[in-house]
């Protein structure tokens, strides 16, 4: 059905439109972090515009800026004295080994369990798929008490050992991850015919050398989409990196902390919070043909 | 099937019938590493819950009694509890049902081969990657009553009378947490239903254009049959995960003011923090048990399968 050219003009408008309020949080957000202070509290007007844009708020929670730096930057005395508690260069790496760590571990073991659920056929296989599948709808809070339980035991929890602190968290985020990887990661194998398998294993490969050396080089997009969708749900989760750790605070659980009673570091959480979506968007954009199986886990194909 | 009968060390004058279902063409090897976390970190733990459930909390000594139905008989005469759980569900529908509709309509604008369409997709899938306690902040800054651009927005246009606090009002804090929830998700229905919409086959269409059928019947009489099942899919995730909402809540309100937006996890998450493990467990295990009871009715209705 062809549209007439002012229906077509009329319909370009609405989609920017819409694309344009979603996108304005987002806007709005990056806008705050390059304020100065006086511009976020600005209670005249709606809108303020006028302000010169600084990068103060990410020389603070990037750079590890103190107070009394700023107020020499800016030839105020405006809070001058305290240390920072908005230095996040730690958090930052916190989360890094986190996603990275719990995003190898997981795809590590989606693998493997994927590659003999697509191919193998033993009793039982129905049963673990259900089972890999409830433990993607398992709300984490339902676990959480007895976890703390066990990683204070495990000494993960209030432990000044970052070692362990680290295992931890890599431990729980690949538990969250593991249901989608294995599902998205079955329904790339399953896309490979068995036939491949098959030639491979008559040439004398065995099962371990037709995995490694034929079917997963065939499937690395898969495994690409899943690490992507790994780190992304790993970078962004809060509740399991609240409650099992005391001495890792991934950007999430740090930029919470930013708000207090005596109001709050509008630049400062802006600043962090930008700087904590950006490598969401990157990774993404390198994904979008996968998106749509990968949320669904693995049961739509785009 | 014969693989696996060989694999138990069924066959028979098989050298060595226990070691064989190690060989690599038995699934365990493949499965163990990730049943051995699944197991450890997360059916442990629940059955821990229950057990915990099952037991009183001696507020003085500690100690962990076993009393079966004293949390279960608490939870269920703890009037908190009953508003919570209508909390949630209240949460769950409406945010639903706003980010469906909404998503089926952004789908079918953005579904469009021409230039710039695909940008615009990829631009409405960015709210996904945002971690939710970031979003929560986003809107707490903007819903701030003096200095918010939203709330001075509203005030601008009439809407709001000045300094109006949308959060710290019991009657409308649940309406801006569930904002936050709508930005963040509804860019998860637009992208299941643009693919759903994509898969559609052309041919219905262009006879019912030729049959003289508007565009509007031609989506209530085509497109909605045709995409039920991607419907029914996109509904389920989104319904379980929004059933445990809890970042949004915690960051947003931390259930205030009073209870107005406190949900079955948010209450769970303070009873831990107050120090009752076993009521805690009791009620996160309720909030398990109606997503399990939830879930498996929309199953059998919608007879979707995931």
């Amino acid at each position: 059905m062809e549209q007439s050219l002012p229906k077509r003009i009329l319909r370009d408008i609405t989609a920017v439109v819409v694309v344009a309020i979603f996108m304005f949080p987002l806007f709005w957000w990056a806008l705050t972090s390059i304020k100065p202070m006086y511009a976020i509290f600005n209670k005249d007007e709606v809108v303020v515009f006028d302000f010169v844009p600084t990068l103060i708020n990410y020389a603070v929670v990037l750079l590890g800026w103190s107070r009394a730096e700023i107020a020499i930057e800016s030839g105020s005395t405006f809070g001058v004295g305290g240390t920072s508690s908005y230095d996040s260069r730690q958090t930052i790496i916190d989360s890094i080994i986190v996603a990275v760590g719990s995003t190898g571990l997981t795809i590590i073991l989606a693998v493997l369990a994927a590659y003999a659920l697509s191919r193998m056929r033993f009793r039982g296989r129905e049963g673990f798929l259900n089972w890999v599948l409830g433990q993607r709808f398992l709300p984490p809070i339902a676990i959480i008490v007895p976890l703390v339980g066990m990683y204070k035991v495990a000494g993960m929890r209030d432990t000044d050992n970052l070692f362990l602190g680290y295992i931890g968290l890599i431990v729980i985020h690949a538990l969250m991850n593991l249901p989608i990887a294995v599902l998205l990661l079955k329904s790339f194998f399953d896309d490979v015919p068995k036939d491949v398998d098959e030639a491979a294993m008559i040439d004398g490969a065995t099962r371990w050398q037709t995995f490694l050396k034929v079917v997963l080089p065939m499937v690395r997009g898969g495994v690409a989409a899943a690490a992507v969708l790994c780190f992304i749900f790993s970078w962004t989760e809060f509740l399991l990196s609240l409650f099992l750790t005391t001495i890792i605070r991934t950007v999430p659980v740090k930029i919470t902390t930013f708000v207090t009673s005596t109001g709050s570091e509008w630049g400062f959480i802006s600043a962090l919070g930008t700087a904590a979506i950006l490598p969401g968007f990157i990774f993404i954009l390198l994904v979008q043909r996968h998106l749509v199986r990968g949320l669904t886990l693995g049961s739509l194909k785009e | 099937m014969s693989d696996a009968a060989v694999a138990q060390g069924r066959s028979p004058g098989s050298f060595w019938p226990k070691w064989r279902w190690l060989s690599s063409e038995h699934p365990l090897p493949w499965l163990l590493p990730a049943s051995a976390l699944m197991i450890i970190f997360g059916i442990y733990p629940l059955l821990y819950a229950l057990w915990l459930s099952l037991h009183k909390r001696n507020p003085v000594t500690r100690a962990n009694v076993f009393d079966p139905d004293y949390n279960w008989l608490k939870a269920f005469g703890d009037q908190r509890v009953w508003d919570a759980i209508g909390t949630t569900f209240l949460y769950t529908g409406i945010a639903l049902v706003i980010q469906l509709v909404l998503g089926l309509l952004i789908a079918l604008l953005l579904d469009s081969d021409r230039k710039g369409y695909g940008v615009l997709r990829a631009l409405m899938t960015l709210p996904l990657v945002v971690p939710p306690a970031v979003t929560g902040m986003m809107f707490l800054l903007m819903l701030d009553g003096s200095f918010g651009v939203l709330s001075r927005s509203l005030y601008a246009v009439g809407l709001l009378s000045p300094q109006y606090p949308i959060l710290a009002n019991s009657s409308t804090a649940l309406a801006g947490v569930l904002l936050a929830d709508i930005w963040q998700w509804t860019p998860f229905m637009v992208l299941i239903m643009l693919a759903g919409l994509r898969s559609l086959p052309k041919e219905p269409f262009e006879a019912a254009a030729i049959d003289g059928a508007t565009a509007v019947q031609a989506f209530f009489k085509l497109t909605l049959p045709m995409m039920s099942k991607v419907i029914a899919i996109a509904v389920l995730i989104r319904g379980i995960d929004l059933f445990r909402v809890f970042d949004y809540v915690k960051v947003m309100t931390d259930s205030g003011p009073g209870t107005a937006t406190e949900t079955l996890t948010s209450y769970s998450g303070r009873i831990y923090f107050n120090g009752d493990f076993p009521y805690a467990s009791t009620l996160s295990l309720i909030t398990l048990i109606l997503v399990i009871i939830a879930s498996s009715l929309f199953m059998k209705i919608f007879r979707v399968k995931l």
